[in-house]
């Protein structure tokens, strides 16, 4: 058997170098294994470092969610919107029964909804600020310094009118559609009238409704923005996702509503836009190395700068307006007047001037303008969809900016914005059983059918707190029809965003699920069943459901992505197959003779079939090897070095600005197995052929 | 001669081979009778076309009549099935080609330790004793570690005939042998052949148009179109060829 055993090995392994077919078969298993080990170790280390995104941004290991929710859980939104989940009407209830398992570390309540926001144009913010004058002058009466403040804002909106007018003249101009009807011609007309002006304080109030809704909505720069945020118990979140960092402001103080705006959302939405553009062409240009003259996304960028100079014009009022021109007259060289031609060739950047314009930007005109739509401490009102339908409109002191280190260029993980859970739950509007009952009681004690505003504030409000639910009731929730006008309900509104909520109350009310961290992440689906098995044991109608499953279409997507990789791979591999045994065809039938003569003088079928599969096998681990081991190589290279994520696409996906591949010993004997099982399923038909050689051929004479 | 003394290795016994080709139906051999005894040294004679090499490989176990009765080393090869009949060709028959059939990525050493290995007989040592051997009796102890592309053509000749002759077979055929060597190395191989037949008395049955191949054998069967002509004693044979190859 020994003998056996070597003469096939020494046959085989004398046939490996010699024989050209037999070459291209080991390069092509070479390439193959290079492949597999390669690809396989960069699929691995891509899934787990999207994992390690998904898990540290918001979804934990585990998430936890109402078993009678029509979705299912899509933490960075399905397909359509929001997922329609049915809420959890007590976190405090499901808490204890999870933590109670020995390997979960924390669990921390949330819910992701999605609302609309108007981040305002400029002139319905100035007018805004005027007014507020205006009322602090009715309360207090008028002084020296409000009077120069309310003439400043007057003189800034008059300049605001005027360039509106110039816009519609130069419209006019051009023979274009105008956009605007007669009837705001007629007003623009009124505004722009020194009569206008000089009767304005005649009645102030009169005067800033005739601008605001005449004048405002005649300019286009404000934005409805759609925001994503996840209500949340903020310190929990905090010390649960350590990734988490707070960039500008302050974090939300302990038990009190408020809001960390995420700092991308903040960055792409909020800010200035010729500032974020030029923040973009600064970053490609160091980062990725994009020169605005070859990059046409850097040149429309820069395009874009010079004509839409609008929404920095209606940011100055005339003071700043001057004070721009003679500093923009200094830095450019020139005596252009004109503020507008003035930003228009500033902004007018290339390759060469674009550092020294960029740092100009941020010294000389930046401390004039307002850089952010929303000034971080100030309040921010969204307005979403009740449960029941409502439009529930809510303010939220915005106390910040946070990102999660590694991916504070992913849009992805950027998209959701924090808030604490009361005004989550305020904006959702859920009414559980509990509450409506104690509504009803509520009005039958105050003995009306609807119970006054005031009424149901006091009653919930005052001694027993804790149930900031009723959201149609609840102050600091705005009623479309009827905001707040009137000093006591400001100072209500004041009361409630420093009023401290105590562990309890944020717990006990309503969530959409729970983010479940685990000490040991080996043990998920383990856990994962013990959980569900928990929960109902306890009672409770849940879903445990895992962080990729939660990730909805994000995890979907990986999946997808997977499987699209993996389909390729398998695909190459059939093309392999198919290749090597061609090539084994022509190596048996170039190998007739030897075969025949073989079986001629003794060898029985089996030996031809082994010496044949012998070989295959032996190509397999030798150029198999050499496959494993140069692919071991670049990946050691590549985990050394790191793949840089060069779109921020990738960020979310690299966990980080560089993916630091690692290769397992799985990805290894995987590749080896692949090899090995193709190699030989190549060879079976190819072999099974030349154990059917005749030992005629032997016999054969040279052709 | 005494060709009775002792039963016949090969008996050939009213022997047709036809070869079906679609349509045509060839007959190559039509009806063979002859028998070959122990320690005889036969040569196969006959003009091209006339049978030859189907005959030996109906002997050599690699080809079946179509019908009657082959028979070697007294056993029936229609009766075999295709394992016994490859045993068969293992331990009881060698096989040397015309055009040598060495496994070109062997040594000269492997080549002649092939048939060992495959009957499984041998240690490690006894085979390595019994090669060198061999190769000693062929003359080429000294190229052992050689390849075959490394020798010449009577060189690979005489290895095949070395390695025909390991397993001490009781029957070695041999087709035109010398059929791809010049005369001089051509009777080289028969000398070889013939030493090895009068020490040994290993059987030969070899195959030859070649008049001067012909003298050294016992005796010479004659085939034409399928048939035997006649068996000639070695003299008789060798005036009838100076007769009629004339
Ligand atoms: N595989 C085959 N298929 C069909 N016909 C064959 C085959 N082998 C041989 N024949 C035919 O059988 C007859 C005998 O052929 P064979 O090869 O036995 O003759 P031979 O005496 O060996 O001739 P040569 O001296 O040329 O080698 C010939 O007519 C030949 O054409
Ligand atoms: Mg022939």
């Amino acid at each position: 058997m020994g003998g056996h055993f070597r003469l096939l090995m020494q046959v085989a392994f004398r046939n490996l170098f010699t024989s050209k077919i037999n070459l291209l078969i080991g390069g092509i298993i070479f390439f193959g294994t290079l492949l597999v080990v390669v690809g396989g170790a960069l699929l691995d280390s891509m899934d787990s470092a999207m994992s390690r995104s998904i898990i540290g941004s918001v979804a934990g290991h585990i998430q936890v969610y109402s078993d009678d929710s029509k979705d299912e859980l899509g933490l960075f939104g399905n397909m359509g919107g929001e997922p329609d989940l049915a809420a959890v009407d007590d976190f405090s209830r499901i808490k204890p029964v999870l933590e109670k398992h020995p390997n979960v570390k924390t669990v921390v309540p949330m819910g992701t909804n999605g609302a609309l926001i108007t981040s305002g144009n400029t002139v319905d913010l100035t007018l805004a600020r005027l007014r507020d004058l205006y009322k602090k002058r009715a309360e207090g009466g008028e002084t020296p310094g409000l009077r120069e403040n309310i003439d400043s804002l007057k003189s800034h909106v008059r300049q605001m009118v005027a360039l509106m007018e110039e816009d519609l003249v130069r419209s006019q101009a051009l023979l274009s559609e105008s956009a605007r009807t007669p009837e705001e011609k007629e007003s623009l007309v009124r505004a722009r009238s020194e009569a206008f002006w000089n009767t304005f304080e005649q009645d102030p109030f009169d005067s800033l409704e005739f601008l605001e809704n005449r004048i405002a909505p005649q300019i286009p720069d404000g934005d409805m923005l759609y925001l994503r945020y996840a209500g949340t118990d903020l310190d929990a979140f905090q010390r649960t996702f350590d990734r988490m960092e707070v960039v500008d402001g302050q974090p939300v103080p302990a038990g009190q509503r408020g809001m960390l705006l995420s700092k991308f959302f903040y960055e792409e939405y909020l800010k200035l836009k010729t500032a974020r553009r030029l923040d973009l062409i600064k970053q490609e240009r160091d980062v990725n190395k994009k020169t605005i003259a070859t990059d046409p996304q850097l040149e429309r960028w820069v395009k874009e700068n010079q004509t839409q100079t609008r929404e920095l014009l209606f940011q100055l009022d005339p003071i700043k307006t001057r004070l721009a021109v003679e500093r923009l007259q200094k830095v450019l060289g020139t005596q252009e007047p004109k503020l507008e031609k003035l930003l228009s060739t500033f902004l007018a950047t290339d390759d060469a001037n674009f550092d020294t314009r960029y740092a100009q930007f941020y010294s000389e005109l930046a401390p004039l303008l307002e850089l952010y739509r929303l000034r971080l401490g100030d309040s921010l009102t969204i307005t979403a969809f009740t449960r029941s339908g409502y439009v529930q409109s809510v303010n939220v002191k915005v106390y910040g900016t946070y990102q999660f280190k590694g991916l504070e260029k992913s849009a992805l993980a950027g998209a959701l914005n924090l808030m604490d859970l009361m005004s989550f739950r305020d904006l959702y509007g859920y009414l559980s059983a509990d509450k409506k009952a104690e509504i009803a009681d509520l009005q039958k004690q105050s003995g009306v059918q609807a119970v006054a505003r005031e009424n149901a504030e006091d009653a919930l409000f005052g001694e027993d707190s804790g149930n900031s639910l009723v959201a149609e009731a609840t102050p600091g929730v705005i009623d479309e029809k009827d905001a707040f006008t009137g000093a006591l309900d400001s100072l209500r509104r004041d009361d409630l965003a420093k009023r401290i909520y105590s562990q309890d109350e944020i717990e006990q009310g309503v969530v959409l699920s729970a983010a479940v961290m685990l000490k040991d992440p080996e043990q998920l689906p383990r856990t994962m069943a013990e959980l569900q098995q928990s929960a109902k044991d306890a009672g409770l109608k849940l879903r445990v459901v895992s962080w990729q499953q939660a990730a909805g279409i994000i995890g979907q997507f990986v999946l997808m992505a997977k499987l699209v990789l993996y389909f390729a791979v398998f695909i190459i591999f059939v093309v392999a197959l198919v290749i090597i045994n061609n090539a084994m065809m022509m190596a048996t039938l170039q190998r007739v003779r030897e075969v025949g003569t073989m079986r001629a003088i003794g060898a029985q079928r089996s030996f031809v079939l082994g010496m044949v599969l012998v070989e295959t096998l032996l190509l397999g681990f030798v150029f198999g090897a050499g496959g494993a081991l140069v692919g071991s190589g670049i990946m050691a290279a590549l985990g050394s070095a790191g793949i840089p994520a060069g779109n921020e696409a990738l960020y979310f996906f690299f966990s980080g600005p560089r993916l630091y591949p690692s290769l397992s010993a799985g990805n290894l004997i995987a590749a080896f197995v692949i090899v090995l099982v193709v190699s030989s399923i190549s060879t079976l038909y190819p072999a099974f052929l030349a154990t059917r050689v005749s030992p005629l051929k032997a016999m054969q004479t040279d052709e | 001669m005494n060709p009775a003394a002792k039963a016949p290795i090969v008996s050939i016994t009213n022997v047709t081979k036809d070869y079906n080709l679609g349509k045509v139906v060839v007959p190559a051999l039509r009806g063979v009778d002859l028998q070959v005894h122990p320690g005889e040294f036969i040569s196969i004679a006959g003009p091209s076309g006339s049978g030859k090499t189907t005959l030996l490989n109906l002997i050599g176990c690699v080809d079946t009549a179509t019908t009657g009765v082959v028979s070697v080393a007294g056993q029936d090869t229609k009766q075999l099935s295709e394992r016994q009949l490859t045993n068969l060709r293992l331990h009881t028959i060698g096989f040397i080609f015309q055009s040598f059939n060495l496994v070109s990525v062997l040594t000269v050493f492997q080549n002649v330790e092939f048939p060992l290995l495959l009957q499984r007989k041998l240690d490690k040592a006894q085979r390595r004793e019994r090669v060198m051997q061999l190769l000693e009796q062929v003359g080429l102890a000294g190229h052992a570690k050689h390849r075959p592309n490394e020798l010449s053509g009577g060189q690979r000749q005489r290895v095949a005939v070395a390695r025909a002759l390991v397993t001490r077979p009781q029957l070695v055929l041999a087709d035109e042998p010398t059929a791809n060597l010049d005369s001089v190395t051509g009777q080289h191989i028969i000398d070889l052949m013939k030493e090895l037949n009068q020490k040994e008395g290993t059987t030969f049955i070899f195959s030859t148009h070649d008049a001067k191949v012909m003298n050294h054998a016992n005796a010479v069967w004659r085939l034409a179109d399928g048939k035997i002509l006649d068996r000639l004693s070695a003299s008789e044979a060798q005036r009838a060829m100076a007769v009629g190859g004339h």
